[in-house]
Formats: structure tokens, C-alpha cells, sequence
């Protein structure tokens, strides 16, 4: 069917024709489709997708569809999804892909945002872009959050409500690689800068250094403190080439309060692993987190937490999955943890989750689902005290699984 | 003046190699690259992406070595459905030997008939020394490391 529709598509680009595909073509699959010039070639399967609950339980999720990301609702918690309306009405190239994938987030406000990496012409380049809408339904045009506009790197962006509408993100950005290349001087990674909004999202002051050498194409993951502070947590290149994580702790004013080795399995590569780490805090303050890291060889997702307190010691760490694991998320509510990760057992991909209802102390293992094609990376999502996966794949769209 | 300057060696490359169209990959052609018994010389199979930095350095040094030892074939698979700027990189380090992007099979399908212990990481290189041996190695090699695994040193 997919195929049928591609080749009747005019060129993606008008929102006319974007708004009467989706209406034929199931959920989730119409975000595929491609304009009509790749229907010789194989398409690339640009997945990426986010899910957030809203305060009135609805569920909203956002997909890229040609140039444009669009938000789709569900008010029965994913079994059925209304026609997806536009985010950024004015199209523009979009990054939904392996690590890529638009995100959504409700300011304290209840502004509804949406953000993205906008990938300029040339490869690994791009802009990080956000749109708001005051009222959950008509998105204000997008801006780009930073000052910056050369044409590199700034992708991989984590967005970050705070309960004082402060709203911040936080991406990979290689202009100090690019200043370090221009004078011939070799430069570890890439960095980390951050923006912040004082209006949810309205408006952003200048973007600022977080951290020097970070890893170059992992996702950026980031939570809230106990307390309310921002935790940012990306992979990171140590001297000389350990590709292990580091976690940031900011200030109330986005200024970096702490950045910390948070893991020690000293993978050392000149290379990229494409597998970024995923963070959640729990009330009692304790910060769980899933990673991938080679470990004796052996490339890994690993669990762990780290206690409250200004110095980080891992407790509880442990492999998650067997050895194709891959792409793990997680999030907490109360004492439960449910991570959910992929992986490929030879045939197909099977969507596998750790739960545990003390806090991370044992867990039970559960194969969800498998689906034989393409599949984004799961997302694990909360509402009030239970926890869901949310799992696009190409053939079955999106999925929605509550933990019982 | 920076992109013109980029752009002669390119160009005089061009002339005289021109690197293939990557050809879309599927399980079987997958499980066939991987397979030690059908490489009869010192053989390299570099996985690499547009996205991958490091993957441009690895490129670059086996375009070296392949200037170096004629008896060196150098494949080259983008892990990821073929756009049209991987032609031109391959060119530009003159990589002529055949090139593979990944197809409609589904990627970890692709990845785990390639190499069942790779978890996605770039560049990741099959090394072979056409006599049945083989290595797989993650991030940048060196050229060093390269021909001693294929038998060239």
C-alpha cells in the first residue's frame, strides 16, 4: 500500500498533500513515505518519534512526515490516533533517524513544545529548532534556540521543562572543533552548549558552553534533580579516548553546578558507537540510568544507579539483555523502574523490558513484541504512577504497552 | 576560495577514479561480504556513514594503502540506504573497489548478517587476508594494523 501512495505522492512539501495522505494511510506509516524520486532506491526509514502524556491523560506523539513534524493524539492511550495535524507549517528538512527524533514536552505553563535538529545541506550539520503552542494545538513558527548560524553541527538536542517555566536545551555543538580545525590544532569529541528560556520556551538568551569533548553523534539524555535542578547526561570522550558518560548538574540560572564521570567501563575507540544513555530521578533522589558500552570486548546495555549526593557510585549495575541489546530507555514513578530496549535475535527485532517494583533492587524480564522490519528506538513514558513503552515500528506503526 | 581548492583534486580524481554507485545491500549479499572463504587476496571490508567522523579517517588511510599494494581490494559498505552524497566521498578518497549502502532488508537484519558481534559502532572493519583469516576491528585503524591483519606485512 505504501508503495501505491508513494508513487501517486506529489512532491512532499505542501501541506495539502501531507494533510490528505495521512488520512489514508495508517498512522505512523505515512511518515515514511518519501517524495517520489527514491521510489527506484531503498528508502531510508526515518522513524524517529517521541510520546508524551498530556495532564489530561491524552496521549500526544511526534513524527516526521516529509518536512514537516506532526503531532498525533490518542485519547485511549494509543489504540487509536487521530489525524495528525502540522507542527511547523512552513516546511523544512527534519532529523528523525538512529539517534535522531523530534521531542515533546510541556512547559510549566502548559505551552506545548516541540523541538528538533533541522540538518542543513551539508552532512552532520544542522540547527536545533523549537515551536510552541500556548494553547496545545496551534504551534507558534519554530526558531532556532541559538545565536550560532554556521553551518555545523548542532544536533542531538535534549529538551528540558523546569517547574518555573525556565525550559532548557542542551545539544552537541562542534564549534570549537571547527575554531580547533581551522587552526590546525587536534580537538577530542565535540561540546556541549545549552540555551536557556525564562518564558517556556518563548524566547532564549544566548547559548553557552557546557562542556568541552563530548562524543560526536549520541543522543543527549536529561532529567530533573530531586530538587528541580537539570541533570544533563551524554557520552563523552576522556583522555585519551575513553567514550564513557558524563553527568551535569546545572544551577538554577543553567550555569554548570557539577559535570561528573558517571560511568567507568573505559570503552576506548576512535570511533562512533551511535548509542546514547537514557536518565530518570526518582523521588527519593536516586538517578537511574541505562547505557551502552563495550566492556572486555564485549559491546553491552548496562543499568545503574547513582545515590544522592555530590559523589557518583554506581549501585546495582548490571547488563540489561543479551548481547544484541540495543537502545535502551527508562523511566521511574514511585519505587518502579521499567527500562525497554530492542534487540535483533536473528530474524527479527523483539521489544524486551526490565521491570522492577523496588526501585531497581530485582528486576523481571518480558519479551512485549517483535516486529520483522525497521523499528525506531523505544521510548519508556510515564503517566501519574504508571509506566508505558511507546514503539514505532515501520510495519506496525505505533505501539503503546502499559506495564501491568 | 577554500571549497575551490577542495574541489580541483576531486575533479582530477574524478578522471581517472570514479567510485561506483553504492549498490543496495541485502541479507544475503550481507552474509556473502562477511564470508572469509570468498575473499582470495588481502581484502578490507570498511563499514562506515556520512554521519561518522572518524569514519572519514579510516577511509582515508585505506585509500592510502590501496594506492600502495595494487594486491588490495578495499569494499566499502555505508551502513545506511544509499544518498547521493556517498558517491562523491568514495571518490574523493578514490575508493574505486565496489561500494555497498545498505538496502530494504531492515538494519539490524543488515548489521547481524554482516557481523553478529557488532553493535553498530563506526567504522567498524572486516580485515582479510584471503587465505581464510579474518579480523573485525572498530574505530580508526592503523595502517600498520591494517596490513599485518591481511597479510601484506
Amino acid at each position: 500500500m505504501i508503495d501505491v501512495v508513494r508513487q501517486c505522492l506529489p512532491r512532499a512539501g505542501s501541506l495539502v498533500s501531507v494533510m490528505v495522505l495521512a488520512s489514508v494511510v495508517p498512522v505512523g506509516q505515512a511518515a515514511d513515505v518519501m517524495p517520489a524520486m527514491r521510489v527506484a532506491k531503498a528508502t531510508r526509514p526515518e522513524l524517529g518519534s517521541s510520546a508524551i502524556f498530556a495532564p489530561d491523560g491524552s496521549l500526544l506523539a511526534v513524527a516526521k512526515q516529509g518536512e514537516h513534524v506532526m503531532i498525533y493524539r490518542s485519547s485511549d492511550e494509543g489504540r487509536t490516533w487521530s489525524p495528525p495535524a502540522v507542527v511547523n507549517a512552513q516546511p523544512e528538512a527534519i532529523s528523525a533517524d538512529g539517534e535522531n527524533r523530534p521531542k515533546i514536552a510541556f512547559a510549566a505553563d502548559g505551552g506545548l513544545l516541540v523541538s528538533w535538529t533541522h540538518p542543513f545541506p551539508k552532512p552532520n550539520t544542522g540547527a536545533i529548532r523549537l515551536a510552541r503552542a500556548d494553547d496545545g494545538q496551534n504551534f507558534s513558527a519554530p526558531q532556532t534556540v541559538h545565536r550560532d548560524p554556521a553551518e555545523i553541527t548542532h544536533r542531538f538536542e535534549s529538551l528540558l521543562p523546569l517547574p518555573d517555566n525556565r525550559v532548557i536545551l542542551a545539544w552537541i555543538d562542534k564549534r570549537d572543533l571547527e575554531a580547533a580545525k581551522a587552526n590546525k590544532n587536534a580537538w577530542r569529541g565535540a561540546g556541549i552548549y545549552a540555551a536557556v528560556s525564562t518564558d517556556g520556551g518563548r524566547s532564549f538568551q544566548p547559548e553557552y558552553k557546557l562542556a568541552d569533548h563530548s562524543c560526536e553523534c549520541c543522543r543527549v539524555t536529561s532529567a530533573r534533580d530531586r530538587d528541580g535542578a537539570p541533570l544533563f547526561m551524554w557520552r563523552h570522550v576522556f583522555e585519551p579516548n575513553e567514550r564513557d558518560h558524563a553527568l551535569a548538574r546545572l544551577k538554577s540560572d543553567g550555569s554548570v553546578d557539577s559535570i561528573q564521570r558517571a560511568t567507568f567501563e573505559r570503552w576506548k575507540v576512535d570511533g562512533c558507537p551511535h548509542h546514547g544513555p537514557s536518565l530518570a530521578v526518582d523521588e527519593h533522589g536516586v538517578r537511574h540510568a541505562v547505557w551502552f558500552n563495550q566492556k572486555d570486548g564485549e559491546g553491552r546495555v548496562h543499568y545503574g544507579r547513582w545515590l544522592p549526593g555530590d559523589e557518583i557510585r554506581i549501585e546495582g549495575q548490571r547488563t540489561v539483555g543479551g548481547s544484541r541489546a540495543a537502545h535502551a530507555d527508562l523511566a521511574v514513578a514511585a519505587d518502579k523502574v521499567l527500562i525497554a530496549w530492542k534487540e535483533f535475535d536473528g530474524e527479527g527485532t523483539q521489544l524486551r523490558t526490565l521491570f522492577s517494583g523496588d526501585g531497581g533492587k530485582s528486576f523481571v524480564e518480558r519479551t512485549l513484541a517483535a516486529t520483522d522490519g525497521a523499528s525506531d528506538q523505544p521510548r519508556v513514558i510515564r503517566h501519574q504512577a504508571r509506566l508505558f513503552v511507546f514503539w514505532r515500528t515501520a510495519a506496525e506503526s505505533f505501539r503503546v504497552f502499559a506495564q501491568p | 576560495m577554500k571549497p575551490a581548492l577542495l574541489a580541483l583534486p576531486a575533479l582530477i580524481f574524478a578522471a581517472v577514479v570514479q567510485a561506483a554507485e553504492p549498490t543496495p545491500l541485502d541479507r544475503s549479499m550481507a552474509s556473502q561480504l562477511a564470508d572469509p572463504a570468498r575473499h582470495r587476496q588481502p581484502t578490507v571490508v570498511a563499514l562506515w556513514s556520512l554521519d561518522c567522523s572518524h569514519c572519514k579517517k579510516n577511509l582515508q588511510i585505506l585509500s592510502d594503502l590501496a594506492k600502495k599494494h595494487r594486491r588490495l581490494r578495499v569494499l566499502t559498505v555505508a551502513a545506511e540506504v544509499a544518498t547521493a552524497e556517498h558517491q562523491p566521498l568514495l571518490t574523493r578518497f578514490a575508493l574505486s573497489g565496489p561500494a555497498y549502502a545498505y538496502g530494504n532488508d531492515s538494519p539490524e537484519s543488515l548489521a547481524y548478517a554482516l557481523d553478529s558481534g557488532w553493535a553498530g559502532e563506526l567504522p567498524r572493519t572486516f580485515l582479510y587476508d584471503g587465505k581464510g583469516g579474518q579480523r573485525k576491528v572498530s574505530g580508526v585503524l592503523s595502517a600498520i594494523d591494517i596490513e599485518r591483519a591481511t597479510g601484506l606485512r
